[in-house]
């Protein structure tokens, strides 16, 4: 018998979400991650009025400086700002990650969801369509559909989010199929809940928190990747700033100033430690409520 | 008059798959049960792991299919009954869980629990707060409740909702599974009181199924005894109570004894363990652990007995232990 | 009298949350006296998890001890060392759990784990299979050599229990503390594993210290009885006087409640109104004096216990003033 004692004695808890932030907060890791994240999304959000000058005008004479006072992390070979190019970047980052997950969060989850639940040769279907785009590594396949269609910033964003399905769909399917036997799905049976109810209503709430800690560390490796693509000029098309072709510019002109290299790189850097950091704290905090309170 | 439920001689099969290196077969987890029971009466299943009593009550509410038999509710045949049809019959037959918290969608609010049957039978215009509140009450627990989850409540109270959601709707028939599994001695009562309480302001017919005798004898009308899948022993409860016919009963009788040290208590030990299911013994199926077991009982299948008119057993030699040595 | 096996005195234990401090036992004394079976009595939030993880020094992180001893062999398990007194369990100490299908590794076989426990013992390997094999045949399992090569996954939960209980015995402890051992079980198995234990406890001669909810397997098995409510000892004694002549108002609605003491059918069964009391927030009068009929101005003040004799104790102030039976 579980000790009911700390149960009956609780009184109402705060709304999920509030519990969560103060969980994290209490986590130095997952503050830490909150507050790069948080700089990250500001940042893009806000790009266009904290960029100190327009990141596509060119200013020629200005080309190839240190960094100063005037321009944070110098120019670069066409005396664009570096820093200005760097905020901009991150918001072409993010406006790559978000689609591009939030696109294969909710393909994954519909099909995840039908595939655990639904009946098995529906299952099998999906998971052959699962296990084939899996087979295609990532980055050629983007380099193949980018040579077919040209590079763009929308071509990145279905590639990726194309090749990311599997991988939330896969985890919804095993999420699901565990949920399937659980007695509260029966009881919804029995009254009488048809299955898109017992999805919608209960499956779904309950697949949502793995979903978001492995969206959380997806959103580095999406970004990286579009940096990775940008970086060989498969990417965004100039004179779009992205970290990618940042690092790309950096890497040509290296010998005569190593701060393009250096203003693409940290970002990356920070931007992936900041989600790892987040998704990790999130994780611990969402797990232990997954798994049932007060054992 | 038709009973209210009706089954007769159901069969509940599960096959289990093959492997590479396994062979597939199928096992019986209900055999051939058949009972009736009345609008407004408690019928007791009383019977150990594996005596197939919990696949039984998700047959009838068509959570298991069951391969063979009929299960008619007012006349209405149940099995194979398609879902669409079924559902307008949810109303009226309904199903409380063991798992007193595992039973209850974990993200959902009681409040939202409680009041899922409105929502799924697309009575749309009901006050769905005040249900919910009305629900709260008839089960004693407080309005409040409505906003709490289930992690935030107690097994007992968890107990209580799954009692408000199934009567959400003035069911007919309830179906309670283990109602009291898990329950502090001092608190089943409350169950049960609450209970014999709704039956007798709802008219509610209840099947209770539970491992517990202690439980069954005074909440109960009738009680039906099963192993291995099917009954040994039906009747009245205060014949079956008094007047036990068959050996199992009377092992589940001396398995809960009362508390007390000096009590002189038949010492009935059954021998060994129920059985595999995929290796049904020959014969009388209890005959592997029965102490008074008898040659013929190896080899011949015990007829249906009716003693006198309100008691049936399934036992070539029943009583037997009237004539044995008291262990 | 000799000395008792276990002497738990004045032992205090509480935890550390959120909320404040949680006061999980508090003052338990109990003595297991030598080569005899002890029950304990109580329902959800008793304390008896929290005194086994306090015997077995397995306490959770935010468990401390404010106080008390427990004497074990002429020594305090709670000043001894972890090295010391991983020493005891499993040798002089043994445990066995209630859920039978969580207490075994389930990718080695029973032989393999058997033989792993026997780890102190310099015994051959063959020795240590045959002892394994011998004290499968004395918990009833048939074919105990065969089964030895088998996993947890092919034993029922019955069998599973019964190797627990070997294992347990294994080491001819001096106590096994059994934690609710049954309750997982069916009834008709219960039967079977409890007339075993009592067979084996009169063989090995060891104490048990045995915990359950299930008064009529207490009453079966064991020679006393400590009644345990909301982290306190309100009852003690053997089970004859505490079941023929309970005194504490707890003790006596427990066994009115318990359905099987109930002769006539009823369908207004007893029960014993409210919940056990915040025990963050504790008041300082008689723990149960919320939820007891007897209820007066005395139970502001905490009871202190009075004997009925000299192995009934009871902590209720109409003991002080009436006489019991």
């Amino acid at each position: 018998m579980t000790s009911d004692v700390g149960k009956m004695n609780e009184t109402k808890s705060r709304s999920e979400l509030s519990d969560i932030f103060y969980h994290l907060v209490r986590d130095p890791l997952g503050l830490v991650g909150l507050i790069i994240v948080g700089l990250i999304v500001f940042s893009a959000i806000f790009a266009p009025w904290i960029v100190p000058y327009d990141p596509i005008a060119m200013n020629i004479p200005d080309r190839m400086q240190g960094p100063s006072l005037s321009h944070l992390a110098g120019t670069d070979q066409l005396g664009r700002d570096t820093f200005s190019r760097v905020i901009m970047g991150g918001r072409v980052a993010l406006q790559v990650a978000i689609p591009t997950i939030g696109g294969a969060i909710t393909i994954g989850l519909i099909l995840g969801m039908i595939a655990g639940y639904g009946p098995k040769w529906l299952d099998n279907v999906i998971v052959l369509l699962f296990d084939t785009v899996r087979s295609f590594p990532t980055v050629m396949f983007a380099l193949a559909v980018v040579a077919l269609v040209g590079p763009s910033l929308n071509t990145v964003i279905l590639v990726i989010m194309v090749t990311s399905i599997p991988t939330y769909g896969r985890v919804v399917r095993t999420l699901t199929q565990s949920l399937r036997n659980s007695e509260f799905i029966e009881a919804e049976r029995s009254l009488g809940a048809s299955v898109f109810r017992i999805m919608r209503v209960h499956i779904l709430p309950n697949v949502i928190g793995p979903i978001a800690v492995l969206a959380a560390m997806d959103i580095p490796t999406v970004i990286g990747l579009e940096a990775g693509l940008s970086f060989l000029g498969m990417g965004v098309k100039p004179p779009t700033p992205s970290w990618g072709s940042l690092l790309n510019d950096g890497y040509n002109l290296i010998r005569n100033t190593p701060w393009l290299i250096i203003a693409g790189g940290i970002p990356l850097i920070l931007t992936t430690l900041g989600f790892t950091f987040l998704g990790e704290a999130l994780r611990d905090v969402v797990d232990p409520k997954l798994r049932g309170r007060g054992k | 008059m038709s009973a209210l439920l009706e089954i007769d001689d159901v069969r509940v099969s599960f096959s289990l798959r093959s492997g590479l290196l396994s062979s597939a077969g199928s096992i019986d987890a209900v055999s051939g049960v058949s009972l009736k029971i009345e609008e407004g009466q408690t019928y007791g299943i009383v019977g150990e792991s594996g005596s197939g009593k919990s696949t039984l009550a998700r047959a009838i509410t068509g959570l298991h299919h069951a391969s063979e038999g009929s299960i008619r509710y007012r006349g209405q045949e149940l099995k194979g009954l398609p879902e669409k049809e079924f559902r307008k019959l949810r109303k009226e037959i309904v199903m409380m869980f063991q798992d007193p918290i595992g039973s209850l969608s974990p993200r959902l609010s009681i409040g939202s629990l409680i009041t899922e049957p409105f929502k799924i039978q697309g009575m749309k215009n009901t006050d769905l707060n005040a249900e919910a509140k009305r629900l709260l009450a008839m089960v004693g627990l407080p309005d409040e409740f409505a906003g709490r989850y289930p992690y935030q409540i107690s097994g007992g109270q968890a107990r209580r909702v799954g009692v408000a959601r199934a009567l959400a709707l003035n069911p007919k028939l309830l179906i309670a599974d283990e109602p009291t599994a898990g329950l502090d001695v001092s608190i089943q009562g409350e169950m049960l009181n609450l209970l014999a309480k709704l039956q007798d302001k709802l008219g509610l017919a209840i099947m209770i199924i539970t491992h517990n005798l202690n439980v069954v004898r005074h909440i109960t009308d009738k009680v039906g005894i099963m192993y291995l899948g099917k009954l040994v022993e039906e009747g009245n409860t205060d014949n079956v109570f008094s007047k036990p016919q068959h050996p199992y009963t009377l092992a589940l009788l001396a398995a809960n004894p009362e508390p007390d040290p000096d009590a002189q208590l038949m010492r009935i030990e059954l021998a060994g363990e129920p059985p595999s299911l995929l290796n049904r013994p020959k014969g009388c199926e209890f005959h592997t652990r029965c102490p008074f077991v008898q040659s013929s009982c190896r080899h011949e299948i015990p007829k249906w007995n009716n003693s006198g008119s309100v008691s049936a057993y399934r036992c070539s030699f029943p009583e037997i232990w009237e004539n044995a040595d008291h262990g | 009298m000799s000395t008792p096996t276990l002497d738990i005195r004045n032992l205090s234990v509480s935890y550390s949350t959120p909320r404040g401090e949680l006061k999980a036992l508090r003052n338990v004394s109990i003595q297991i006296p030598n080569k005899k079976i002890v029950g304990i009595v109580g329902e959800s939030g008793c304390g008896k998890s929290t005194l086994i993880s306090a015997i077995s020094k397995l306490m959770a992180t935010n468990a401390t001890v404010k106080s008390g001893e427990i004497e074990f062999h002429n020594s305090d398990i709670l000043k001894i060392s972890n090295q010391q007194m991983s020493e005891l369990l499993g040798t002089d100490i043994s445990l066995v759990f209630q859920d039978p299908m969580q207490t075994h590794n389930p990718v080695l076989s029973i032989g393999r784990q058997m033989v792993d426990i026997q780890f102190r013992d310099r015994l051959s390997k063959v020795e240590k299979y045959n002892r394994a094999s011998e004290m499968l045949s004395l918990v009833g399992i048939p074919d105990a050599e065969e089964r030895l090569k088998q996993y947890p996954f092919e034993f029922s939960g019955g069998m599973r229990q019964r190797i627990a209980i070997a294992m347990a015995l294994m080491a001819k402890p001096s106590l096994l503390i059994a934690d609710e051992p049954t309750t997982a079980l069916d009834a008709t198995l219960e039967v079977q594993i409890i007339k075993r234990l009592r067979e084996l406890q009169d063989e090995i001669g060891c104490s048990i210290l045995f915990i359950s909810h299930h008064l009529g397997v207490i009453a079966e098995l064991c020679d006393e009885v400590v009644v345990m409510y909301a982290g306190e000892v309100v009852e003690s004694g053997s089970v004859r006087d505490v079941f023929h002549s309970p005194a504490h108002p707890y003790t006596k609605a427990l066994l009115e409640c318990d359905p099987g003491h109930i002769k006539e059918k009823t369908r207004n069964l007893p029960t014993i109104p409210g919940e056990i009391p915040d025990l963050v927030n504790l008041s300082t009068g008689c723990v149960f004096a919320e939820r007891c009929s007897k209820k007066h101005d005395a139970c502001e003040e905490r009871p202190q216990f009075s004997s009925l004799n000299t192995e009934h104790f009871v902590a209720c102030h109409l003991t002080g003033q009436e006489n019991a039976l």
